[in-house]
């Protein structure tokens, strides 16, 4: 189904990749904590590697939770996909696209 | 001149006024009227409930104002705020004026524009006495909440706020998404699905969490407004009824937007829930029994039977908002605890004997799912810290919530829906969103993200406090209310007092 309008009606999404440049949004979940009422929205480069990722994005965000140990995390997945990412794969070869989710357990 | 009888006065005061175009054809005179695709055959079947007209509309008004204005001014001179329950009991005011207040005066311009479109007399006529309705609603909430503005912080640029702050996208994009529909589907939204259904649950908790909490204002507020409510309930009812009687095509299209409305009107709901279980000092009744009460006992038990006479069903996904009535005010608190240096009020940690009444109200969820989360929180607070979640959270694209509801079923579980849509991928919250997503996909991926603008550095800056400053946010606006600017001035005021009662 679509709108029904008074005229013809197309726009344009407000959150489109183009708008990030050559960044894109990237959601992470850590599964089964409850401190966390929701996955974490980033803007990150494409090409940005996943080791820098997590340290720089990831790991200060899960340290929300003082019991946080950045070597604990493991099961990633990327939507609903399981990997097993090398620190120097990038987030476009670990297919993280645009809005995607990440998610790990403890 | 001999008096005209009330009946005469009535149809000369309104259907009166309803004339005939002789100069242009009414596709012109109403272009709105008929794209929506609902048929109505004789507008005359129109019935008004009410019978009211225009200068005993404004008599009533008028006495009603003055009342409240003589209970505004008592409480000012007697500096009746410090008969408050407490200074925190403010929060709920907060959210009140920064989240509902700004939607009065959205339904002020749309009811206008419907008592404009609307093809027949009687209902033109019931929406342009709601359009003045819901403007004298703005104005004296405004009014009733500007008393607290002098000694509290958090009353101040709440409509700036409302246009910009994270938590008060939800009900802004909500009526945007019901203003940018057509008149029909308007009515169903805001008088059936949002007035109609779901009132009691919506303005009611913040009248009667007003009266249990000393706030002699909003209560006699709430009182001025509530024959108008009643009124505007009748409208809703009045409306679908006349929509299904008029043409049998019409009850698929509003069933619809029956599915539809009920569910994006509840999520709405999910601020009201959380403010009746954790913002209020004292606590009228726990969102499940409201829930229970105003909503399965009398709409689904009591309202829906009877719908189902035009082929009406009740609304879909409506099992899933019954299954959510232990888990909603919490999921809902915590978030906005997690996210509080982010807002236009303040909260905290729950004290043991509010635990305890949780605990008791929510006898199968609270020791086991919640009660853990408050304890590790306060164990932060001891060693000399405070829980924040430090980051921006993932949101519904429909409702703008963040994406904290669990899977049906799964409590623990943070439920991942999405849909693609010319490439790009959306996420949601539940499947009541991805839905309505699914729908009008054209009209959903325009929301107004306050995450993704953020990230977009359209929001002041790309840091948390370039974005508060341009929220308009100020010191002691947000945050933890222990230790904050209006829990010192609280103390400080009552210490003053009983040290003046000492003295004397």
């Amino acid at each position: 189904m679509s709108v029904r309008a008074i005229a013809p009606y197309d726009f344009p999404s407000s959150s489109r990749q183009e708008l990030y440049g050559d960044d894109q949004l990237v959601h992470v979940l850590w599964e089964g904590n409850m401190m966390f009422c929701s996955a974490a929205t980033f803007r990150a480069p494409r090409e940005m590697s996943w080791g820098d990722f997590k340290a720089q994005m990831v790991d200060p965000w899960a340290a929300s939770d003082p019991d946080y140990d950045p070597r604990c995390p493991g099961g990633w997945r990327v939507d609903g996909v399981e990997v097993s990412p090398r620190p120097d794969q990038t987030l476009g070869g670990l297919g993280v696209g645009h809005k995607s989710l990440i998610t790990f357990r403890i | 001149m001999p008096k005209l009888s009330m009946k005469q006065r009535y149809s000369v005061l309104t259907r009166d006024l309803d004339w005939e175009p002789s100069y242009v054809d009414e596709e012109e005179l109403f272009p709105h009227a008929t794209f929506e695709g609902i048929k109505i055959h004789d507008w005359s079947k129109w019935e008004d409930p009410f019978r009211l007209t225009v200068d005993s509309y404004y008599k009533y008004q008028a006495e009603k104002d003055r009342r409240l204005y003589a209970v505004l001014d008592s409480f000012a001179q007697s500096q009746g705020h410090l008969s408050l329950s407490d200074a925190s009991y403010l929060n709920a005011m907060k959210l009140f004026l920064q989240g509902v207040t700004p939607l009065e005066y959205q339904a002020h311009r749309h009811f206008a524009y419907l008592g404009r479109h609307l093809k027949g007399g009687g209902p033109r006529f019931a929406a342009i006495c709601q359009s003045i309705d819901e403007l004298r609603h703005a104005q004296t909430e405004i009014h009733t909440l500007s008393g607290y503005n002098k000694h509290y912080s958090g009353f101040h640029g709440f409509s700036r706020m409302h246009d910009r702050v994270w938590y008060l996208s939800v009900p802004k994009s909500f009526f945007d998404d019901a203003v940018s529909a057509g008149p029909f589907e308007f009515l169903t939204a805001i008088s059936f699905s949002f007035e109609y259904l779901l009132t009691n649950l919506l303005f009611v908790p913040f009248m009667s969490g007003a009266s249990f909490n000393g706030d002699l204002p909003t209560m006699t507020f709430g009182f001025s407004a509530q024959s108008d409510e009643s009124r505007h309930m009748t409208l809703g009812l009045e409306s679908i009824k006349f929509m299904l009687e008029q043409d049998e095509g019409n009850v698929p299209i509003v069933q619809d937007w029956i599915d539809k409305w009920f569910w994006r009107s509840y999520r709405v709901t999910a601020l009201v829930a959380s403010m009746m279980d954790y913002q209020l000092p004292r606590r009228v009744m726990s969102w499940k029994e409201a829930f229970e009460l105003y909503f399965e006992q009398q709409m689904l038990e009591g309202l829906f039977p009877d719908l189902s006479y035009y082929g009406i069903n009740p609304p879909r996904h409506v099992q899933q908002a019954v299954d959510e009535k232990d888990l909603l005010s919490h999921q809902v608190y915590w978030t906005l605890f997690s996210f509080g240096f982010a807002a236009g009020f303040t909260t905290s940690i729950p004290h043991d004997d509010h635990l305890e009444w949780l605990s008791a109200n929510y006898p199968d969820t609270f020791d086991n799912l919640y009660r853990p989360q408050w304890e590790k929180a306060r164990r932060i607070r001891e060693g000399g810290g405070r829980f924040f979640f430090q980051g921006l959270p993932q949101l519904c694209q429909t409702c703008q919530i963040p994406m904290i509801f669990t899977e049906p079923g799964s409590p623990t579980v943070i439920a991942q829906r999405w849909s693609e849509h010319r490439g790009e991928k959306f996420n949601f919250c539940s499947d009541g969103c991805k839905w309505i997503f699914d729908r009008e996909p054209e009209k959903y991926v325009q929301a107004w993200m306050p995450v993704h603008q953020i990230y977009q550095g359209n929001c002041g800056g790309p840091t948390v406090p370039e974005v508060l400053a341009w929220y308009g946010l100020e010191e002691g606006d947000g945050g933890e209310y222990e230790g904050s600017v209006d829990q010192r001035n609280w103390q400080h005021w009552h210490e003053a007092q009983l040290s003046e009662v000492a003295s004397r």
